[in-house]
């Protein structure tokens, strides 16, 4: 038996509901349907309902839902067993408790008792006390699933709005397409939230200048925690577009705000960088995000985005480093799941195998689609639901 | 992950194998404690035998380094290589734990 404690005040409201239950009690004797609801009366049960063969009782837990039935396995018409075999067969009752009993009682007919899907026995004559203590405990165990699942059902439901207003924290499709126009780039990205909730974002917005600013980030841990740090980073974000034009400013006063609230152990890894679209040339800033790459045919170079995590110090001491991204050059970010993920032949791809995918794809031509070329061949050996949320974007020029 | 405690003087070395993931949270929080009671001076964290440590597990080692300077006691972390060691020095979290 399953010892499931309880507090006192939930023990109070499932006894209500105990006692509140609807029982169906089987059998073809008169008299026995009579003993057996007086003990059940006697016990405080007040819902009973009776039928005198398998037919009726089947009949009646269709029209009456009971909460539990008390089974006889010998009438004449349609038998206990059958009774027990027809309900399980149906999914809605799968789970409904049937307490059979009986007077002959071999070990042979409790193994087929049980076979045909009985959730426990009493023999006949029937002990008082124990066909109490058997309705009982069933009947507290039902509502207690009932309860956990409900729990469980209303938990994923809020999961799922929590993931979907997390998804709404991530560009608009439509100010990408204006970025896109604007700077005459391909904004090509993808993200997956975890079957968890996580904690990646990226963003990006138009800086003056005919500058675009591109981040992306990730909160350590996964779970509702870091999913609510994505919130709070979010909209502190908001508050230091006037520095967006330099990244290690921008780096800077993010911490600085976020340092006191973050909670220990919790930081988020993160990279943005601003680039001028007119001439390629491309000002970043790292907080320990996974490097960036900058893809062409002719191979790949890692840009350096070490720098203490966002939210850990209080002053970290974030730079500026510059590059050029020339027009037939891609720049690819990623959160830390594409290395970290286990592989199929053990161990982890890492970031030098990721280098070699992306190199390989990048040499057989289609660069603009190099995000969802890599994903693919990612998720030939990965499950579709991931342990950890999936970023991966990519700017690629498309100047002539 | 699986670690193993050894106690030499008032010096402890806590030699880690496996992964060190955001799964290991429990056991972790466990071990600190197991060494705050046992009132060390200093305490290594010998990551030699750790292939893997994800973001949350860099959190693990900042909650560690926050309860030595809080106990009273040294903390060093010692022996990353490969992609420990990547992390370590990417976050520069190197700096904080190793120096």
């Amino acid at each position: 038996m399953t010892v499931i404690s309880v507090k006192k005040e939930e023990n109070q409201e499932l006894m209500q509901s105990v006692f509140a239950a609807r029982i169906l009690i089987v059998d073809d004797m008169a008299l026995m349907r009579q003993m057996i609801g007086m003990c059940l009366s006697r016990g405080g049960y007040e819902n009973l309902l009776y039928a005198d063969d398998g037919d009726e009782a089947l009949r009646m837990v269709e029209e009456e839902s009971p909460d539990i039935v008390v089974l006889d396995l010998n009438m004449p018409r349609v038998s206990g067993y059958e009774v027990c075999r027809t309900l399980r067969a149906d999914v809605k009752h799968e789970a409904l408790p049937i307490l059979v009993q009986s007077a002959s009682e071999t070990p042979e007919e409790r193994v087929e008792v049980f076979a045909s899907g009985a959730t426990d026995f009493v023999s006949k004559p029937i002990n008082q006390p124990e066909l109490l203590a058997r309705v009982q405990m069933h009947l507290e165990n039902r509502f207690l699933i009932h309860s956990l699942s409900d729990f469980r059902l209303r938990m994923q439901s809020e999961l799922s709005m929590a993931r979907d207003m997390q998804q709404d924290l991530l560009p608009e499709a439509s100010s990408v397409e204006e970025i896109e126009a604007a700077s005459q780039m391909k904004i090509e990205s993808f993200y997956q939230a975890s079957f968890e909730l996580g904690g990646d974002l990226w963003g990006c917005w138009q800086v003056p200048g005919n500058r675009l600013g591109l981040f992306v980030l990730d909160i350590s841990g996964h779970g509702v925690g870091a999913a609510l740090n994505t919130f709070r980073v979010h909209a502190t974000m908001a508050r230091f577009l006037h520095v967006r034009a330099d990244p290690a400013a921008f780096l800077t006063e993010l911490n600085a705000a976020l340092a006191p609230t973050f909670p220990l152990g919790q930081f988020a890894t993160m990279f943005y960088a601003v680039l001028d679209y007119e001439t390629g040339h491309l000002t970043y800033s790292g907080a320990g995000a996974p490097k960036p790459m900058v893809v062409s045919e002719r191979g790949v170079r890692l840009l350096d985005s070490t720098g203490v995590p966002v939210g850990i110090i209080k002053k970290p001491d974030y730079f500026n480093l510059e590059d050029r991204l020339e027009p037939d050059e891609s720049l690819f970010c990623y959160s830390d799941v594409l290395i970290e993920a286990p592989q199929k032949e053990g161990g982890m791809l890492g970031e030098d195998g990721l280098v070699e995918w992306v190199e390989q794809l990048s040499r057989s031509g289609d660069r603009h689609s190099l995000v969802s070329n890599l994903l693919k061949r990612f998720f030939e050996t990965q499950p579709s639901s991931l342990p950890d949320d999936l970023t991966a974007i990519a700017l690629h020029p498309d100047r002539g | 992950m699986e670690y193993r405690i050894s106690n030499s003087g008032g010096n402890a070395k806590v030699v880690f194998n496996g992964d060190i993931t955001f799964s290991e949270n429990v056991s972790f929080r466990q071990l600190l404690k197991d060494i705050s009671e046992q009132n060390f001076d200093a305490c290594d964290f010998d990551l030699t035998g750790v292939n893997m440590v994800d973001s949350a597990g860099l959190g693990m080692f900042l909650i560690a380094r926050e309860q030595a300077e809080t106990d009273g006691w040294k903390l060093t972390v010692s022996g990353a290589q490969g992609h420990v060691a990547s992390m370590l020095k990417l976050t520069k979290l190197s700096d904080l734990l190793e120096g």
